[in-house]
């Protein structure tokens, strides 16, 4: 809580003068008695959390809810930052087909804020995608940018003439609002030409790049990848798919993968339908090779597979191993990191009241991977609330509501 | 349609005999020590059923294992057909801003399989002006079995501009469309309008006579030229949808509190009332006393679109839940929600385990705790009952498993798998992983 700098201080402290002085409760909302985990600031214990105006107002060990004007009970459940998944398909073509989900269909209700569409479009495409998806989702959206024009799933992607950096380059410089970095996915090979095409644009614009590796040959493998062409902070998504030697014959971890950690590539879930298997994931753990970032892959093949959604994702990963407030991390402030937003994923006093409050189950579960084999766990995380600039846009089990016997029922008003 | 009659039945157990002695497992999947609810064969107990090519093959208290192909243990849950959800809008994809027939709409697979829904009747997304433009992007599409109320205005639900227009809702075109696609446009739907007219409500009764299906009626505006009294005593035929039950915006309770008389004389005339939660048409302080009253819904909808999904009504195991928290059984709520609607749309072949159906089975799993529910307006009810689905199959097969319960653990297979399913039982997993460079 201890980077926000002076003039926010400074305003943020006349903003609660003004309202003791009107008073109004300064606090529209207030999460009370939740554990609290916000890796950014090192928060990971019961603290209560105010918001006004749609931003966070105040993190602290007790807030009054007399200051606010409404109180949610958060005993019992976790209070996070809205979750934020760098990997996505959301881009509705306007023509039928494609593999793309609705994102706010999916987003909300599992504690997701913001979702990064993971180069559905390319440039000749991303207009259309910011109109008609991106401008009228209530999910904040962001695109890795396709490095193929046309965008995935298109017949293109093998299409070294539609890889076109330059053009690539000044639709992101044109879009900084809403474009994060560069993908790359599916090329077939056998050369480099959409890995180059993606850094150079990535490079021209210093922006991340994504790859979805496509597939390796002798010459074009993650080594060379990780070593020779990707910069640091691009992100190799599908990490434990298994597909491109990510575990050797051996059953051994590549040694490529610790090698491209210290190089600063990053490593990113990706699970989607058919990237994420235990027989890659429990060997990595136990070389002591956990995941960067938690990312779904969200579509239409993936999302009534073992992937499902944002928490059960999570919660396998819990199951590995992953302590909580990690598995937060992983969610949140480490996504955010890793995109270059560094005013997401976190809950710092002014930043967007976008907010998750999970509740840890106990039981018997079993989590399945791209191939359908199951793994058993005790641990589930369900998604109760989230909140996005301070709205309620999930509330699993009406806690932001009141009993209906005593519920200040108005005069109805035609809404449908 | 695979209707079954009586009379029929015993030819099939004759076949499945047969089948029996010529091969080692004459059932691809059974399902084993559920408790089975199916209102149509009138079963409310533990019993195990079997399916094979597809459909329901038995449902007996005891199945032989040995004869199965892939056993599933489902003790402690609930098994009943494949929710059937009458009320949905699903006719996504076409880019219109603040239309049904665009944004509004919910693609149907990603909202269906995991609440255990596999049956839905879109309610007059599309007229008979842009049916076929539905049919051919979405309809055709969905693994979900997607049926329609084709509704009275010809261009479907686009907003007041079309929805008031008189002009646009003509009986005949609209029949013709139902009658072309028979089977699969199985209503008839009025909505939204605002005037002071009938002619919706007549028009669409005049294509529902002409297509012999039943009307759906969300009744729009409340005017004094229109009373719902009158369209529910007098307009509908018997057979005819009220859906919108519980919204209360057309004095379904009169001011003292109590249930509209002329509902209970609709009731009796034959005139169905549906749920149709939606963003805006459920309310405690309605539903509660009128089942007090002794008015029950004759079925469970959702009303599902985008401004309902993330609000009170949230999905249909949420809705059903609702119901067990007012007090019903869940052998009731199940019956509304699969055998009932199955019928009022007249499509007998679905809603039931009887063998020979299609085999879409729901797995239910009633959890207790103390959970909240809330309507409209965000008022809450609380419930220390909840449906989940557990697993929901569509023609036999899997196509959704919350926890796994029909995968193996993943340390009993060979290194480097690929590969769990088979396509005698799964349809989520059931061929070789796609190559790398071809999946996402």
């Amino acid at each position: 809580m201890a980077r926000w700098c002076l003039p926010l201080r400074l305003s943020m402290s006349f903003l609660a003068l003004a309202c003791a002085l009107s008073a109004q409760p300064p606090y529209d909302l207030l999460l009370k008695g939740g554990h609290t985990i916000d890796p950014k600031n090192g928060i990971d214990r019961v603290m209560d959390v105010g918001i006004a105006g749609g931003k966070i107002a105040r993190v602290a060990a007790a807030i009054d809810p007399g200051q606010a004007k409404q109180t949610v009970d958060a005993a019992g459940l976790y209070v996070t930052p809205g979750l934020v998944d760098i990997h996505v398909h959301v881009y509705l073509w306007q023509e039928p087909g494609g593999e793309a989900a609705q994102a706010d269909a999916h987003s909300f209700r599992s504690g997701v804020t913001t979702m990064v569409d993971a180069g559905s479009s390319g440039w000749r495409t991303f207009p259309d995608f910011r109109r008609r998806i991106v401008d009228r989702s209530l999910t904040r959206i962001l695109a890795f940018l396709n490095i193929v024009g046309a965008g995935m799933g298109t017949g293109k992607e093998d299409d070294p003439a539609e890889m076109d950096a330059q053009a690539a380059a000044k639709t992101a410089k044109d879009n900084p609002d809403v474009i994060v970095g560069f993908k790359t996915a599916h090329y077939a090979g056998p050369g480099w030409e959409s890995v180059d095409g993606a850094v150079k644009a990535g490079a021209l614009t210093g922006l991340p790049v994504m790859v979805d590796f496509g597939r390796i040959n002798a010459t074009r493998n993650i080594n060379a990848l990780f070593l020779d062409k990707l910069r640091p902070g691009d992100i190799f998504t599908h990490c434990f798919s298994g597909h491109r030697e990510e575990l050797l014959a051996s059953g051994k971890l590549n040694p490529a993968m610790e090698a491209g950690r210290k190089r600063g590539i990053v490593f990113d879930i990706g699970h989607g339908a058919g990237s994420f298997y235990w027989y890659v994931a429990v060997p990595a753990y136990a070389a002591h090779f956990y995941p960067d970032s938690i990312s779904s892959d969200l579509h239409i093949n993936s999302m009534n597979a073992g992937m499902k959604d944002m928490t059960n994702i999570m919660s396998k990963l819990l199951n590995l191993g992953s302590p909580l407030a990690e598995v937060i991390r992983m969610a949140t402030w480490a996504p955010a990191q890793e995109i270059k937003r560094p005013l997401l994923g976190n809950l710092d006093v002014g930043a967007d009241a976008d907010i998750a409050v999970l509740r840890l189950d106990r039981g018997n579960f079993g989590f399945v991977d791209s191939a359908g084999a199951r793994y058993p766990g005790s641990q589930l995380i369900v998604c109760e609330m989230t909140l996005r600039a301070g709205k309620v846009m999930w509330d699993l089990n009406g806690r932001a509501s009141q009993d209906w016997k005593t519920f200040p029922y108005q005069k109805e008003t035609w809404k449908h | 349609m695979e209707t079954l009659n009586g009379p029929l039945w015993p030819t099939l157990i004759l076949a499945g005999a047969s089948l029996a002695f010529a091969q080692p497992q004459p059932y691809d999947l059974l399902l084993q020590g559920g408790h089975v609810i199916d209102a149509r064969n009138n079963i409310d107990a533990v019993s195990d059923v079997a399916i094979r090519g597809g459909k329901i093959a038995l449902v007996a208290q005891h199945i032989d294992p040995a004869q199965a192909f892939k056993v599933v243990n489902v003790a402690g849950l609930y098994v009943t057909p494949g929710l059937v959800d009458i009320h949905v809008h699903v006719y996504a994809g076409t880019g219109e801003p603040r239309s049904y027939a665009g944004d509004n709409s919910l693609y149907p697979d990603g909202y269906m399989f995991r609440v255990g829904v596999t049956t839905v009747a879109d309610a007059g997304c599309a007229g008979w002006r842009n049916f076929e433009d539905f049919k051919q992007r979405v309809i055709d599409r969905a693994k979900t079995r997607v049926l329609a109320f084709i509704n009275i205005v010809g261009h479907g639900m686009r907003g007041p501009k079309y929805e008031d227009d008189l002009t646009d809702m003509q009986a005949k075109p609209t029949a013709e469309m139902a009658l072309k696609y028979k089977g699969l446009i199985i209503g008839v739907k009025t909505a939204h309008y605002t005037g002071p007219e009938w002619t919706p409500v007549e028009q669409a009764v005049e294509a529902g006579t002409i297509a012999n299906i039943p009307v759906m009626v969300d009744f729009g505006t409340n005017r004094k030229e229109r009373p719902m009294s009158e369209l529910v005593t007098r307009k509908l035929r018997p057979g005819d949808i009220y859906t919108h039950c519980y919204s209360g915006l057309r004095d379904e309770l009169d001011a003292s509190g109590h249930v509209n008389p002329a509902m209970f004389e609709a009731r009796k005339r034959g005139v169905i009332f549906d749920v149709g939660h939606g963003g805006g048409s459920f309310a405690w302080r309605i539903a509660i006393p009128a089942i007090q009253q002794g008015f029950p819904p004759d079925s469970i909808s959702t009303d599902l679109h985008t401004g309902s999904m993330n609000s009170g009504m949230k999905d249909m195991d949420n809705l059903m839940s609702k119901f067990l928290a007012m007090g019903f059984a869940l052998k009731d709520v199940v019956a509304q929600s699969t055998w009932n609607p199955a019928r009022e749309i007249k499509r007998e072949d679905l809603g039931n385990l009887s063998p020979g159906s299609v085999a879409d089975v729901t797995v239910l799993r009633v959890e207790q705790g103390d959970f909240g529910y809330t309507d409209m307006y965000g008022a809450r009810l609380k419930g220390n009952q909840k449906l989940t689905a557990e697993l929901t199959l569509r023609e036999g097969r899997v196509v959704w498993d919350l926890n796994g319960i029909t995968r193996p653990d993943w340390t009993t297979l060979p290194p480097n798998y690929r590969q769990t399913g088979d396509a005698r039982w799964d349809a989520v997993t059931p061929a070789p992983a796609r190559r790398p460079d071809t999946k996402r």
